[in-house]
């Protein structure tokens, strides 16, 4: 396979981490918090999603809303529950919060889903490009034939949707403008008359519903189990920190930057190592936190 | 009388003195022709009582890092492997995949501990500036990588396999099963009391005070003039090392090594036995620990009576021990014998 088919599964990937990780930088920002227990709203979605799909007749833009509204009402609802009450705890009794509630979610999924992997079935029709001439440099070859799926149009096209839905939601709507009002300082936007309670509700909706689609854009795109969204969370989170942790523009970059590595190191890797890869997403979240903390774009990290 | 007032700190040479015995007895065993008879009901819980010596080593070096200097070190299970690793590594003989040098295992178990110090250095060095939420996705990032490793790189970790045929210096010396058991429980019990001799020590000189001064207020210690860089460096260095040589007993003890016991799972439940025991307080995070611990003998027991699957079980058993994470930091931040006052979590 050619870089350029690598490269292709790279924007995919990619496009899933980033609409997951705008949702996890906006808590971050405006919530001062590590939702470590993030990556379990993505598996939730996409079990919503999958039972809507199995159990519903509908077409499948029903399901994925369903899913997105699920992610919505279990982000809210767990907010409410177990984030809210300890907001001015500080940050690590928060992550620790997080933490153990993402242990007992994941289980509980365990539970009610079963550990098998599922997956949406979908019609796919798959375009080929066999014309592009091969460019070999050395034993790894630049360009050569590559395919297109319609599953990943559509992961793509979704992931550019929301890019500019929370683009438009950042700047032309009362209420991104207050969340970006928040993520400066809190305390001027509670002066200004914003109600940061309010605020800090919508950021979990918006997070919740961008997880749910993310997950069932997974569950689509490849297959769920109960134990996705806690391996796909350490590369939401490198992407956030990537991206400076806060930023959702950021986000977007580094999550391409991360799925992008991730394909390259899989298409370098010997084949026995490629479970590897998934270190490279860490690997690069501890180079940028030493390097430049404060990443592409974001606030600093470092106290002392 | 509280519970509180029944669990004093400062009883270190308490600890010291039934930690030697303890050794001193699992040596009998050892050396002896002595046997140990052990009813099978028991047997369980001596197999739990010697994880739970070993996490305890985990647990009081943890507690070092957090519970008195601050330090949120979400990667703790790292060093453990690494020091199972190296340990298995030098000591084993004809294992089956991975390398396997066959040294005297005395030898193996310092390098164990070596290494997991040397880890605990170049991870302290690169990141114990950054803020804490961010120092515990760096520790956990850390181990997620360490553990990929060894699982990928076949021919000299073994991969899923890990490494086998790693001496085991007790049931070399004792053939009956009970009385094996029996002295490897009593000997790492030892140890572990001996490290809460050796930790009480630390934290109630002046040092531990240094230490928890850092965690009470970093800027107010470092402008009474301490280096607080290097106390804290110092602090997870001792927790590595710490963490370090539980691994090596680990190896030594379990005969095998393999990425399988080395899961998140491990930091999970010291974190969680620690706060919930109530972190600054050595006693306090052993009892937290053998709680949480404790769940897993319900389970196992709670197994036998109940028609449920073992697969249903584990899950329902993490399902309770998460939502003890999540109630012991929202209702009793300190733990339960912690002391919220100099924790700082009063409210």
């Amino acid at each position: 396979m050619g870089l350029l088919q690598e490269a292709i599964f790279g924007v995919v990937t990619g496009s899933y981490i980033a609409i997951a990780a705008i949702g996890f930088t906006l808590i971050y920002g405006i919530v001062n918090m590590i939702n470590f227990a993030y990556g379990e709203y993505l598996t939730l979605g996409a079990f919503v999603g999958f039972f809507t799909a199995s159990t519903l007749p509908g077409p499948l833009p029903v399901a994925v809303v369903v899913a997105m509204a699920g992610g919505g009402v279990v982000s809210i609802a767990l907010a409410r529950g177990f984030f809210t009450p300890i907001n001015d705890t500080g940050p690590v009794p928060m992550l620790l919060t997080s933490i153990g509630l993402g242990i007992a979610i994941r289980n509980a999924i365990r539970l009610f889903g079963g550990r098998s992997a599922r997956y949406i079935e979908t019609e796919t029709s798959t375009i080929r490009f066999n014309a592009v001439p091969d460019a070999a440099v050395g034993s790894i070859d630049l360009l050569g034939g590559f395919f297109v799926t319609s599953e990943h149009l559509i992961v793509v096209g979704s992931a550019v949707a929301v890019f500019l839905s929370v683009h438009l939601l950042l700047t032309r709507t009362e209420v991104g403008i207050a969340m970006r009002a928040m993520g400066d300082d809190e305390d001027l936007a509670r002066v200004r008359g914003i109600d940061t309670q309010l605020i800090r509700d919508s950021v979990w909706l918006l997070a919740g519903v961008l997880a749910g689609l993310s997950g069932v854009l997974l569950a689509i795109q490849t297959n769920v189990s109960p134990t996705t969204g806690f391996s796909h969370i350490l590369q939401i989170l490198s992407a956030a920190i990537l991206g400076g942790a806060g930023s959702p523009y950021g986000a977007i970059v580094g999550a391409y930057v991360i799925g992008l590595a991730l394909a390259f190191s899989t298409a370098v890797l010997p084949s026995s190592m490629t479970s590897l890869s998934s270190a490279v997403a860490f690997a690069i979240l501890i180079v940028v936190l030493l390097v430049r903390p404060s990443g592409i774009a974001g606030t600093e990290v470092r106290k002392a | 009388m509280s519970v509180r007032d029944r669990l004093p700190s400062g009883h270190g040479n308490t600890a010291l003195l039934a930690g030697i015995g303890c050794l001193l007895v699992g040596g009998l065993f050892s050396l002896t022709p002595l046997q140990a008879e052990l009813p099978s009901v028991l047997y369980v819980f001596v197999e739990v009582g010697i994880t739970f010596a070993i996490y305890g080593m985990l647990v009081l070096g943890l507690d070092l890092q957090y519970g008195h200097t601050g330090l949120v070190n979400f990667g703790h299970v790292v060093f453990f492997a690494v020091g199972a690793y190296a340990t298995a590594m030098v000591a084993a003989q004809d294992t089956f995949s991975g390398i396997g040098l066959g040294y005297p295992w005395p030898l193996a178990l310092l390098v164990g501990v070596i290494a997991a110090a040397l880890l605990g250095v170049v991870v302290s060095a690169t990141s114990i500036r950054l803020r804490d939420d961010f120092l515990a996705i760096v520790t956990l990032a850390t181990a997620e990588i360490f553990h990929s490793i060894f699982v990928n790189f076949e021919g000299i970790f073994g991969g899923n396999v890990g490494i086998l045929g790693v001496p085991r210096p007790i049931a070399g010396l004792v053939g009956d099963a009970d009385t094996r058991v029996v002295a490897t429980l009593l000997v790492l019990g030892g140890v572990t009391l001996i490290t809460l001799a050796t930790v009480t020590r630390l934290t109630d000189a002046p040092y531990g005070r240094v230490l928890r001064a850092i965690r009470a207020d970093e800027l107010v210690t470092r402008s009474v003039g301490k280096s607080t860089i290097t106390y804290k460096t110092q602090a997870f260095v001792y927790g590595a090392a710490l963490a370090g040589l539980a691994g090596g007993l680990f190896a030594l003890y379990n005969g095998a090594v393999a990425p399988g016991f080395f899961t998140i799972q491990v930091t999970v439940t010291v974190w969680i036995g620690m706060l919930l025991g109530g972190a600054a307080n050595h006693r306090a995070v052993l009892a937290g620990l053998a709680i949480i611990m404790g769940l897993r003998l319900i389970s196992r027991f709670g197994l036998g009576v109940t028609p449920v699957s073992g697969d249903v079980f584990a899950a329902l058993r993490l399902v309770v021990v998460g939502l003890i994470l999540v109630a012991v930091i929202r209702f009793r931040p300190a733990g339960i014998w912690g002391d919220p006052q100099e924790l700082g979590v009063d409210r």
